[in-house]
């Protein structure tokens, strides 16, 4: 990163606002890169010229907004397309009651300015989806604290097909944390250069999907019960009727009808709370691991705006449910990962299978997990799932045989409307 | 502080609908970790902290928003420039002037309206020589970077009774930082162990036995031969297997193979799954259930020799667990809780309720052996019998005697460079060691910056002639350290805020496991180890 000296960076705020991070900006330590430029430099660099981006402003957003503005970031940008829920407020330390319905990027961005002076933060109520290359070119830093698996792939991809060798800018380090109850995991992700999100798909833990004969005929346990009120009995009641997982009426209703099942097959421990578990998908969250994953996350954009010392490489992982654990290692690039790797994907199945089962397997595999993919060769479309008219003139293709219509090693694409890239795949029959 | 307001008709609808309270929405994320019995715990706690830093009011903003009882800032100072520009729980240049424990309590309190906070405007050193009784008041006390003569005799102080309250010390300069909690024992009934309790495969009780034994496998019906839950089928083949081997389970690896392979032999058709599940869960069949090794050395404890009724309750609990694994059948209490299976419904719940039922029968057993002279609610009953498996109990150690401790201090550093000759363990020694020279050098010279050769000579003074340390590793800890030696950096500070509130919260709810000896920290390598255990 360049570093322009114009001006005193401690001309704003204070004397001796910054005492403590000074110290690590004015002096290197035994450890730092030679390329550091102690003193006003750095400063003026992280103060005045350094544009951030944090995408999500809940668990781990508010923490990161408050640690950047505290380390002397001063001009932060924040996106987050939720409001603000009474379970927030556990952890979520910049909203109060009275915030309760309103948007998480306003009211996050508005308390930070408020509370530390001279730090601009500019909020975007909406999705990272609303948002082109030329947006998330302007930062220097993006720091992503989100719970949804699906945006932080879109991100991820977004940033890696914006590198463009030529011009070393448009690398935008990204720095991610995620947590779960006492555990966590911070990352940094040099976009082309090191592992990315996408290579590392197959860490996530796998969700509980339970099969539908179990819920639909041998119900055991209560969430068995749960999913069928959700799953099956929902739309068989209520046809179009969308279900709000938010809309505590809806709740109620779910619990009645998974308890009553539950009574008919002497199935113990239906509960409301389980119930909004399940179907909302709930993950424990506490303030203090997430205080320690955006501490990390944070640390990181610091030390890479500034540095001021060696950057991680590139995974942080904590357990912190029998005394500390934490483990540090380099996770390494996959060759064949969709979006940074380049290289196709070998994939063997057999030549009885139908495209309808190769979807299915592509929508399992936890190193692929492409919800609703559509599928192609050089010459023809397979199955598409929009738009309407192509999905009806692809769909007879399902039934098909795949080996009908790929030869033996011959390439497919497999694309998703929700990612932004593509994936090849090279199939063989065994 | 007030609690929210609640109209009549909210608390109505509330108890018609099960749907939560206000309180229970407000803390649901966190109650799916520590239950009702954890938040009932954190809301009776009381916790001192010492000094309004940046690093203290970022541990107690994670101990007041999930619902603590009570906490004091004990801070006699006003608010500097410099620590105006480094804490969140300072309104910047307006606090600038005041009393630190003012502002951080006032800016705290608005995380959680149902927690008391209270500023203490008194001097510690003074609190200490005149009304050291002034800490009993509390459960828990932290302190960060506090002076070494008073940490030494605040420690002393709280360790000099097992009733005194727990003490947490933080220490931290740069990027480098590491905590110690100090207690004299605890016991954790709720340790949320991953390792599952036996389904006693091995041993079944006379109606689980009679049960896999009373199945007619050969002449079933298909499609209930496919839903035998997997527990079933084991107790049978073992049963079977047993029969042919002069009544011994499968022991050696070709043994186990070959029994794996008559319970493949037992399917019908191939494709049933409960058999390959089955076939899957195999070791439970020979691993033999016993007490765990953990558990029965938790029986030699000096406090179930010396039981009295006003000894904790979890020692009459232990008491009455060791009774009963000395009768027959020798094992802990059955679990009453079944994993999922392949199975309809039938099947399984009548599965179930044999486990629940021999549970039930057996915890009726356990309750008849605790001591009549104590009265221990039901609840606590049920949850140790739960847990029989995974219940611990941890001796703690006083604050810095590791570092007078030779012998083990020379073991530890020795241990450091066996285990890892790059360095990186021996690393987390050097910089605890240097935290230490820190506040010692602080101490001497209070008005002089500490040199790295100020720093170095101290660590080797507290090694003596006799310890070596790796010369590199502690050229590069005490480099970071008199790099930024009162930088109380703002990420370093939220980093401790999470860990040391993660671990009081462990402390408080007894539940999950806390950290033993001293935790080290280094963010630059990003790093996390412990030594002294
Ligand atoms: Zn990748």
């Amino acid at each position: 990163m360049s570093i322009a000296v114009n001006g005193d960076a401690s001309s704003s705020g204070w004397q001796n606002q910054y005492y403590h991070v000074d110290q690590v900006l004015d002096r290197p330590g035994p450890r730092t890169d030679p390329s550091f430029l102690a003193g006003d430099g750095v400063k003026d660099f992280l103060r005045n010229q350094c544009k951030i981006l944090v995408i999500g402003a809940g668990g781990l957003g508010c923490e990161i907004l408050a640690n950047l503005a505290l380390s002397g970031f001063k001009d932060i940008h924040v996106i987050d397309m939720d409001t603000i829920d009474i379970s927030n407020l556990n952890r979520q330390f910049l909203f109060r009651q009275k915030d309760v319905g309103k948007p998480k990027a306003t009211v996050a961005a508005e308390f930070v300015m408020n509370r530390v002076p001279g730090v601009k933060v500019t909020p975007f109520y909406g999705k990272i989806q609303d948002k082109d290359e030329d947006y998330y070119m302007q930062f220097n830093l993006v720091i992503c604290g989100l719970d949804s698996v699906e945006a932080r792939r879109w991100i991820n991809a977004t940033l890696v097909n914006m590198v463009d060798p030529e011009n070393p800018e448009s690398l935008k380090p990204l720095i991610d944390g995620g947590t779960e109850g006492f555990k966590g995991q911070a990352r940094v992700i040099l976009p082309t250069i090191t592992s990315c999100y996408e290579c590392s798909l197959d860490m996530l833990n796998k969700q509980t999907a339970f099969p539908i004969c179990t819920i639909a005929n041998t119900p055991r346990l209560p969430e068995h019960c749960i999913e069928w009120a959700s799953v099956l009995e929902w739309p068989r009641v209520f046809k179009d009727k969308k279900m709000d997982t938010d809309d505590p009426e809806h709740i109620n209703w779910l619990y009645n009808t998974a308890s009553k099942r539950a009574r008919e097959f002497n199935i113990e421990g239906v509960t409301w709370s389980l119930t909004q578990g399940v179907v909302k998908n709930i993950i424990p969250a506490i303030a203090s691991t997430n205080a320690i994953i955006a501490a990390s996350c944070c640390n990181e954009a610091f030390k890479i705006a500034t540095s001021s010392a060696a950057y991680l490489n590139n995974y942080f992982m904590l357990i912190g449910t029998e005394g500390v654990y934490s483990y540090t290692f380099e996770h390494e690039k996959r060759d064949d990962c969709p979006v940074c790797g380049g290289q196709t994907m070998d994939i063997t199945i057999s030549r009885d299978w139908t495209v309808d089962r190769l979807i299915e397997m592509l929508v399992e595999r936890q190193d692929i997990q492409i919800k609703k993919p559509s599928l192609s060769t050089p010459t023809t479309h397979i199955y598409f799932q929009a738009p309407p008219q192509l999905e009806e003139a692809t769909r007879p293709n399902l039934e098909k045989k795949v080996s009908e219509l790929v030869d033996d090693g011959g390439e497919m694409t497999v694309t998703a409307t929700t990612l932004p890239f593509s994936l090849s795949i090279r199939i063989k029959y065994t | 502080m007030t609690s929210e307001p609640q109209d009549i008709e909210t608390v109505t609808t509330a108890v018609a609908t099960g749907q939560p309270d206000n309180k229970t929405r407000r803390y649901d994320r966190q109650l799916r970790l520590w239950a009702a019995t954890g938040q009932a715990a954190l809301e009776s706690s009381r916790i001192l902290v010492i000094g309004a830093s940046a690093t203290s009011t970022s541990i107690m903003k994670n101990l007041v928003l999930p619902g603590i009882g009570h906490f004091t800032i004990l801070d006699h100072r006003e608010v500097t420039p410099e620590d105006a520009g480094n804490n969140f729980f300072f309104e910047g240049q307006k606090s600038i002037g005041k009393r630190r424990a003012d502002e951080a309590v006032r800016l705290l309190g608005e995380l959680n309206d149902s927690v008391e906070g209270r500023a203490d405007h008194g001097n510690v050193e003074e609190i200490l020589n005149s009304n050291p009784d002034y800490f009993l008041q509390f459960s828990l006390v932290i302190a960060h970077n506090l002076q070494p003569a008073l940490l030494d005799k605040l420690a002393k102080f709280l360790w000099s009774d097992s009733s005194h309250p727990t003490l947490m010390v933080v220490r931290s300069a740069g990027f480098v930082a590491e905590f110690f909690i100090q207690f004299h024992e605890h016991t954790i009934i709720e340790s949320h162990s991953e390792s599952a309790p036996s389904l006693r495969i091995d041993k079944p009780f006379p109606e689980l036995y009679e049960h896999a034994v009373s199945l007619d496998f050969d002449n079933m019906d298909p499609t209930d031969h496919a839903h035998i839950p997997y527990v079933l089928i084991l107790v049978r083949a073992l049963e079977d297997w047993k029969k042919l081997h002069e009544g011994n389970p499968p022991k050696t690896y070709a043994e186990k193979q070959q029994f794996k392979k008559s319970i493949q032999g037992m399917k019908k058709k191939l494709d049933e799954e409960n058999f390959d599940e089955a076939e899957a869960q195999a070791y439970r069949a020979w691993t033999e259930t016993t007490i765990p090794s953990e558990i029965s050395s938790l029986f030699q404890d000096p406090s179930l020799s010396s039981l009295t009724p006003s000894s904790p309750p979890f020692f009459h609990l232990l008491s009455a667990l060791h009774k009963f694994t000395l009768e027959p059948p020798y094992t802990l209490p059955l679990t009453s809780t079944l994993p999922d299976m392949r199975s309809d419904t039938m099947n399984y719940i009548h599965l179930q309720t044999l486990y629940k039922r021999r549970a039930e029968e057996e915890k009726a057993r356990f309750k008849s052996l605790i001591s009549k002279d104590v009265k221990i609610h039901d609840e606590i009953v049920d949850l140790f019998v739960k847990n029989a498996h995974a219940v611990l109990v941890m001796k703690g150690k006083k604050w810095g005697g590791f570092d007078e401790d030779r012998v083990t201090l020379g073991n530890d550093i020795a241990n450091a460079k066996a285990m890892d000759p790059s360095g990186k363990e021996t690393a987390k020694v050097a910089t605890h060691l240097v935290l230490s020279a820190l506040s010692l050098l602080t101490l001497k010279n209070p008005s002089s910056t500490p040199t790295a050769d100020a720093l170095k000579a101290e660590v080797l003074c507290i090694l003596g002639p006799d310890i070596e340390l790796s010369e590199e590793q502690l050229d590069v800890a005490v480099g970071e350290v008199a790099r930024a030696p009162t930088a109380d950096l703002p990420n370093v500070a939220a980093f401790l805020g999470g860990m040391v509130a993660q671990e009081a919260i462990k402390m408080i709810t007894k539940q999950y496991v806390p950290q033993r000896g001293y935790l080290v920290i280094d963010m630059i390598d990003m790093w996390t180890g412990s030594v002294g255990m």
